[in-house]
């Protein structure tokens, strides 16, 4: 393999990668603005200047103060070239820290903090923001331009979801880069030049694709703003953790931004992972955090519609292996959800073979439209889990269990998860039978139609697993503490198992985790 | 070299004071003078160092940190603009602020945000001022002289933003020194490309 050196260490390189990104692999920082790993090459910041110190010198002329003379000289310095642009070439000797290239970064960084407003304080991006960042480390010196800064238009509503400034904008051109290359919807674009320079919508557009939101998250300063993040946080009161995007059967990685002071969950933001999402999320996968807070069921509940009344925790367990035990297990039917961990819909089927039920369905959310870039046909994180934990056979729709109830041949119901395609009124069959559980995070038309309700844990509140549409697993941690009281699916599947005095097989996650990688060992 | 040593001889007690009756008389005599003279003397030759509070009021060193006020804009609206820098540097983490955004229209819209909750637990900070340090627009003050007012209820020692707005500073005003450049001013240096360039 070819390699070249950079600082002094040697790094090897895929012929045709430019330095940048063979010491982005390596884990080495060039600073830079425009390049992303995942877009084209623009070189148009020149912050990643580097001075390749084989082979023969270019030089440009300067002029340089003369003490002795009292006036300037001409002197010569040698020509810088971005590495985000320069491609590498076996044997070459690369320096991003020597001094020729330290003045450079700070002529760069002064440049580009000429005409800034320096409005950290009421920027959202302040904590995160490159042009802090790199002020520290590669200018650190006083603002010589004392003149006003050139003024340019603020709180630009670009649509529904993103808002532009553009005095803190450098003109980096990520943003129109990510319209045109994830996108592939060319909607914003550049006009005017130097310190006029704007960002500015195609005439009669908006900002309105399904991937706006990774404008923002590619903009290396405060120059585009989520709406919806807004003003909402300071970002260095936030921690992350780590997630999977429930928005869709592709399983887009996530960073969890929550505030530990609150317990409150403020965003999402894509996690890099080749294999899955590369570097990106859909606006719709962004804003599936908002479904943690929203409509939450807090209280285990008994009875339906005027007559619903919470219960006791214990009372509701029990009230609950009650109506199970009062029908037959080949009357009774267990609903899997699409929108559950694998572990989760593992346990309710391992409590369904401790009673000897055979009857498997399978509840999914509908109505979603995917597409050929990120997005899922599907809107369910874990159809294909779900369908591995009943043992990879094909399960019945919801639908199917309503014709089944209406048929009599299904008598009770034992349902995880709020998530359904059909509405309160199509599901009006299960309010007419007696013995319908329902283990949910949240409210919904299947909790609705319930005779009980036991609250569980939701997506963030605990450690589980979803399996994708190409069949990768992935598992993500505990990010909040579930509220007092409320605990994961399969602990409280667990412990209606002990009521009902059947044995499920499983204690904890572990057990659970282990039996699915025996489960997936036997399928090879 | 050696250490030079001065020896203080230990004081003795005379004869009139070993028999310790007199000294009595003379210690109740000075005490009972005392009493009288500032009980039943004119005011002037009283010398009590103590003031019969809450009657009587020392006040305050120009420099003491009490409790905080909430500076003013000459319309009568916070200066805070919600940066949320007091939160941040507060070591009590006893104050709470939910920014908003001004409306499109508003002059303001774009190069400031304001609070719309601004929430301060008096009896969690603990007045070490960092937040009057931290404010970049002079908004959060501690110059009103005042200590907390008592109360018998908790809820009562969390000041909100228009508790906090109707505080004055020591010299009677609600605003600072300090002048500002609303947006909109003509003084204020953001022009927007309607009025300049």
């Amino acid at each position: 393999m070819p390699k070249f050196t950079l600082n002094g260490q040697e790094i090897s390189f895929e012929p045709g990668e430019t330095v940048m990104q063979a010491a982005w692999r390596e884990g080495i920082e060039i600073p830079h603005y425009c390049w992303h790993p995942g877009l084209s090459v623009a070189a148009n910041c020149r912050m990643c200047l580097v001075q390749v110190e084989s082979g023969r010198q270019m030089e440009m002329p300067q002029l340089v103060f003369d003490e002795d003379k009292g006036a300037y000289v001409p002197a010569t310095k040698p020509k810088l070239q971005p590495a985000c642009q320069l491609a590498a070439a076996d044997g070459m000797v690369i320096s991003s820290t020597n001094d020729e290239v330290k003045a450079a970064q700070a002529a760069v960084q002064e440049f580009l903090l000429l005409n800034h407003p320096v409005d950290c304080p009421i920027c959202d991006q302040a904590g995160e923001c490159k042009l802090q960042d790199y002020y520290y480390t590669h200018q650190a010196t006083l603002k010589r331009k004392l003149t006003e800064p050139v003024h340019k238009p603020k709180g630009v509503r670009f649509g529904p979801t993103i808002v532009y400034d553009a005095e803190r904008c450098i003109m980096c051109t990520r943003c129109i880069r990510v319209c045109d290359e994830l996108a592939k919807d060319h909607v914003l674009d550049m006009r005017e030049r130097g310190n006029k320079n704007e960002i500015v919508l195609a005439p009669g557009r908006e900002l309105d694709h399904k991937y706006t939101l990774m404008t923002e998250h590619v903009c290396p300063v405060g120059a585009l703003t989520s709406r919806d993040f807004r003003f909402k946080a300071r970002v260095w009161f936030l921690k992350s953790g780590k997630g999977v995007c429930t928005g869709c059967a592709t399983g887009c990685n996530t960073h969890v931004d929550y505030d530990p002071r609150y317990g409150k969950v403020y965003r999402l933001r894509p996690r890099d992972n080749p294999d899955v999402n590369k570097f990106w999320m859909c606006d719709d996968g962004m804003m599936t955090y908002m479904r943690h807070d929203t409509d939450r069921l807090d209280m285990p509940t008994e009875g339906r519609g005027q007559e619903r009344r919470a219960i006791g925790e214990r009372e509701a367990l029990e009230l609950a292996a009650d109506k199970i035990r009062a029908v037959d297990p080949s009357e009774l039917a267990f609903v899997l959800s699409a929108q559950s961990t694998t572990e989760d819909n593992l346990a309710l089927v391992k409590l369904a073979e401790a009673l000897g039920a055979d009857r498997m369905y399978l509840a999914a959310l509908g109505g979603w439209e995917g597409d050929d870039i990120l997005r899922s046909d599907d809107n369910n994180p874990n159809r294909a889990g779900a369908t591995h934990a009943a043992g990879d056979i094909e399960l019945k729709s919801v639908g199917e269990l309503l014709s089944d109830v209406q048929a009599g041949s299904v008598r009770g119901v034992v349902a995880l998860g709020w998530a359904t395609a059909e509405s309160l009124k199509e599901l009006a069959p299960l309010a007419t039978l007696d013995s319908v559980v329902s283990l949910t995070s949240h409210v919904g038309a299947l909790p609705a139609v319930a005779a009980v309700t036991i609250p569980v844990a939701d997506i963030y509140e605990l450690d589980g697993s979803f399996v994708n549409e190409k069949g990768i697993s992935q598992s993500f941690e505990t990010v909040l503490p579930p509220p007092v009281g409320i605990e994961p699916a399969w602990k409280a599947i667990s412990d209606l198992g002990a009521l009902l005095g059947v044995d499920v097989g499983f204690t904890d996650l572990d057990g659970l985790r282990q039996s699915l990688l025996e489960s997936a060992e036997a399928a090879q | 070299m050696t250490a030079q040593v001065k020896v203080i001889k230990k004081p003795g007690r005379t004869v009139a004071e070993q028999v310790y009756l007199p000294e009595i008389a003379k210690g109740l005599g000075f005490a009972m003078g005392r009493f009288f003279k500032n009980t039943f003397g004119p005011k002037a030759s009283k010398e009590i160092a103590t003031v019969k509070y809450p009657e009587e009021r020392i006040e305050y060193p120009e420099r003491f940190r009490g409790i905080h006020r909430l500076t003013q804009r000459a319309d009568g609206s916070p200066r805070c603009v919600a940066c949320l820098c007091c939160s941040t540097a507060c070591p009590a983490q006893c104050i709470y602020i939910e920014p908003a955004e001004y409306e499109p229209d508003d002059p303001r819209y774009g190069y400031e945000r304001y609070p719309s909750v601004f929430m301060i637990d008096e009896l969690r900070c603990i007045f070490c001022g960092y937040c009057v340090e931290a404010c970049p627009c002079d908004a959060i003050r501690m110059d009103t002289g005042m200590h907390m007012p008592p109360s018998t209820r908790r809820e009562h020692f969390l000041y909100d933003k228009e508790t906090l707005l109707s505080i004055p500073g020591r010299d009677g005003t609600y605003l600072t020194a300090n002048p500002r450049h609303e947006p909109g001013d003509p003084t204020h240096p953001g022009i927007d490309r309607e009025h300049g360039h």
